[in-house]
């Protein structure tokens, strides 16, 4: 079960890296909310939650999450299967999966530049 | 993933920090190249200066504007023309480039006077162009001219005239990119909020990154105005200078190249609270993504996925008939910046090609956190290359083509390795699905043209062959395609005009419900 959810994790951090261009923005502060915000929102929506979107930096969220689930029911036909406890399992392995590979572990030594 | 180590660069050891090898399992944690860092001595890179940077990639696509160099007249001839961002106003800011010409004696004396004569007769010369642009060299730089007091004394005598002031010397990072940040930075503090726009729709974007490399631009906001999105201005191909001044009244920027202008989106977000939204404008996949995108944020999706269902109806089979005869051909995506991550997968999955390496000459790190990212398994990744290691690559990677700059790519031909201009394109535009497909075709060209498979025999001592007289593309890239696939009903080549834009142009737009506080704005 262990196993099967960080195979299911890999995958979706596989389709993030190769096809979206929202998780490396250029600050370390940005990246943080970006995953923060979009991730939330795609759990949200995959959970049929209601989602904010009264600000216009929610909707931009909103919009970046709505295609992401897109992809992800089009792609991983066993989401559409899952139980809304097993997706937020799922999507919080993603977000630290996500944290750890543009933030925590990323090499970018321009994340924290202060000249920038 | 492990360094890579230049056989021809074994002299400058610190170089190898700036090359990686993606490994089989390994991702951007394991090794990333430096980047963004002052070109080491030793290594003659294939860089741009500063002032390139501000003024040939972000400043002169601009369209209604007299572009004026201060500074020695080969700045301004090397910054001019080759990267062909075309306008829809017969091209002005292509056809002229203007320098103050400075010499020994401007150096000695100062060079204030000489400019201020020189804006002069500009706006003389051309009398319906009232705005400039002003850039500063390195040779007016280092003597202190100060371009900003002459600017403003001209604009004083001639109320009907506005000058961007643009301090970029040459010197002023280690690459173009020091300018792209400078010019971004400049434009916003001193002339955005300084118009006030007539606002025609409830769906208002600034264009942001986008230069209209042979009609780039012209063909996305032709999908945008198919959308009822009104595109307040382009930063900046295409754009206008007025246009640009008023950025803060957009509701939304679409950001294209982030490389190049992700400052200006990221001050316009600090200042006035608009969110910036990254695209992906090339490929039939990331574009839908992002048209979708654009669309879900403003509540208008089912406007956008008419566009997406008719172009690609459209022009998908003729994708695939390229892919069928690029399947596995090997490509080195060599370009500036961004272009490295905006291709890199999708290049791989919609034309079937395997790149085998990629590099940029100005990227930072986080070009290169994108770009590995989005490469296969064994992809070699170079920061800020110099020739010899371009050859290296060449000579061990054997590419079948690669995409690059035009000095690098005329390196290429010497060695028979046939080149796209990943600048200034072949026979773009690129973008949009039908530019998407034009691209495909340049490929296809490329590998399979029958002069470049002449230029293979080394008539000093190959065997010339008499037997095979004539020869084109398809009899070449056929040979070893089944028949189900050179007979196939489905896959088309391509066969669109010379000039795709021609139509474009002439295109009336849907009329769409707008509300009463977008017309009064």
């Amino acid at each position: 079960m262990e196993h099967d959810m960080q195979e299911k994790t890999e995958q979706l951090v596989d389709h993030i890296m190769k096809k979206c261009l929202w998780q490396f923005n250029s600050r370390l502060w940005d990246r943080e909310k970006q995953n923060e915000n979009i991730l939330g929102k795609t759990m949200q929506i995959l959970c049929k939650e209601p989602v904010e979107i009264s600000t216009s930096a929610d909707k931009c969220y909103w919009a970046e999450a709505v295609t992401l689930v897109e992809a992800f029911q089009k792609r991983f036909l066993w989401i559409n299967t899952m139980e809304n406890s097993d997706i937020k399992i799922l999507i919080k392995n993603l977000k630290e999966r996500m944290d750890y590979l543009t933030i925590k572990g990323s090499l970018n030594a321009e994340l924290t530049d202060t000249q920038y | 993933m492990p360094y890579h180590e230049f056989e021809c660069s074994k002299c400058i050891p610190e170089r190898k920090l700036h090359a990686v090898v993606k490994g089989p399992g390994e991702d951007v944690t394991d090794a990333l190249p430096l980047g963004y860092l002052n070109t080491i001595p030793g290594s003659i890179s294939e860089r741009g200066c500063a002032y390139c940077g501000a003024k040939h990639v972000i400043g002169t696509p601009m369209k209604d504007v007299i572009h004026m160099s201060h500074g020695p007249v080969g700045c301004t001839y090397d910054t001019w023309q080759t990267k062909r961002y075309i306008s829809d106003n017969d091209n002005f800011q292509l056809k002229y480039t203007y320098a103050t010409d400075m010499k020994e004696k401007n150096i000695i004396f100062g060079a204030e006077p000489l400019l201020k004569k020189n804006i002069m007769e500009a706006f003389k010369a051309f009398p319906k162009i009232k705005r400039m642009t002003l850039y500063q060299t390195c040779a007016s730089a280092l003597i202190g001219d100060d371009i900003n007091a002459v600017a403003q004394e001209v604009m004083e005598e001639m109320p009907e005239v506005d000058i961007f002031v643009c301090n970029s010397p040459g010197f002023g990072g280690p690459s173009q990119s020091g300018g792209h940040h400078k010019i971004n930075i400049a434009w916003i503090n001193q002339k955005v909020g300084t118009v006030e726009p007539k606002i025609t729709s409830d769906y208002v974007i600034n264009y942001v990154g986008e230069y209209n490399i042979q009609g780039d631009q012209e063909v996305m906001i032709d999908y945008f105005k198919r959308m009822g999105i009104q595109v307040l201005s382009t930063f900046t191909g295409n754009g206008s200078y007025d246009d640009l001044r008023a950025m803060d009244k957009a509701h939304l920027n679409v950001l294209e190249c982030a490389r190049s202008a992700e400052y200006i989106c990221n001050e316009l977000r600090v200042r006035y609270g608009t969110p910036r939204l990254d695209i992906d404008g090339f490929g039939f996949e990331p574009l839908s993504a992002s048209l979708r995108k654009v669309a879900l944020f403003f509540g208008i999706e089912d406007r956008a996925q008419a566009i997406i269902d008719e172009e690609t109806a459209k022009w998908k089979p003729h994708l695939d008939w390229y892919k069928e005869r690029l399947k596995g051909k090997k490509v080195c995506l060599w370009p500036g910046g961004s272009k490295l991550w905006h291709w890199a997968n999708v290049i791989h999955e919609e034309m079937g090609v395997e790149v085998v390496s990629v590099y940029t000459k100005f990227g930072h790190q986080g070009d290169m956190e994108k770009g590995i990212s989005r490469c296969e398994e064994g992809a070699l990744a170079v920061d800020d290359p110099n020739e010899l290691e371009a050859l290296e690559m060449m000579l061990t990677l054997k590419p079948d083509v690669i995409f690059t700059g035009k000095r690098p790519g005329e390196v290429a031909k010497k060695i028979r390795v046939p080149y796209l201009n990943a600048h200034a394109y072949h026979n773009g535009p690129w973008k949009g699905y039908e530019g998407w497909v034009r691209f495909a075709r340049d490929i296809y060209n490329a590998i399979y043209s029958p002069i470049h498979q002449l230029s293979m025999i080394d008539i000093s001592k190959d065997e010339i062959s008499t037997e095979n007289g004539y020869q084109t593309q398809k009899m070449l890239s056929d040979v070893n395609l089944s028949s189900e696939i050179t007979a196939s009903d489905t896959l088309k080549e391509y066969t669109g005009k010379y000039d795709c834009l021609a139509e474009i142009r002439k295109r009336e737009y849907p009329e769409f419900t707008t509300s009463a506080k977008a017309v009064n704005q």
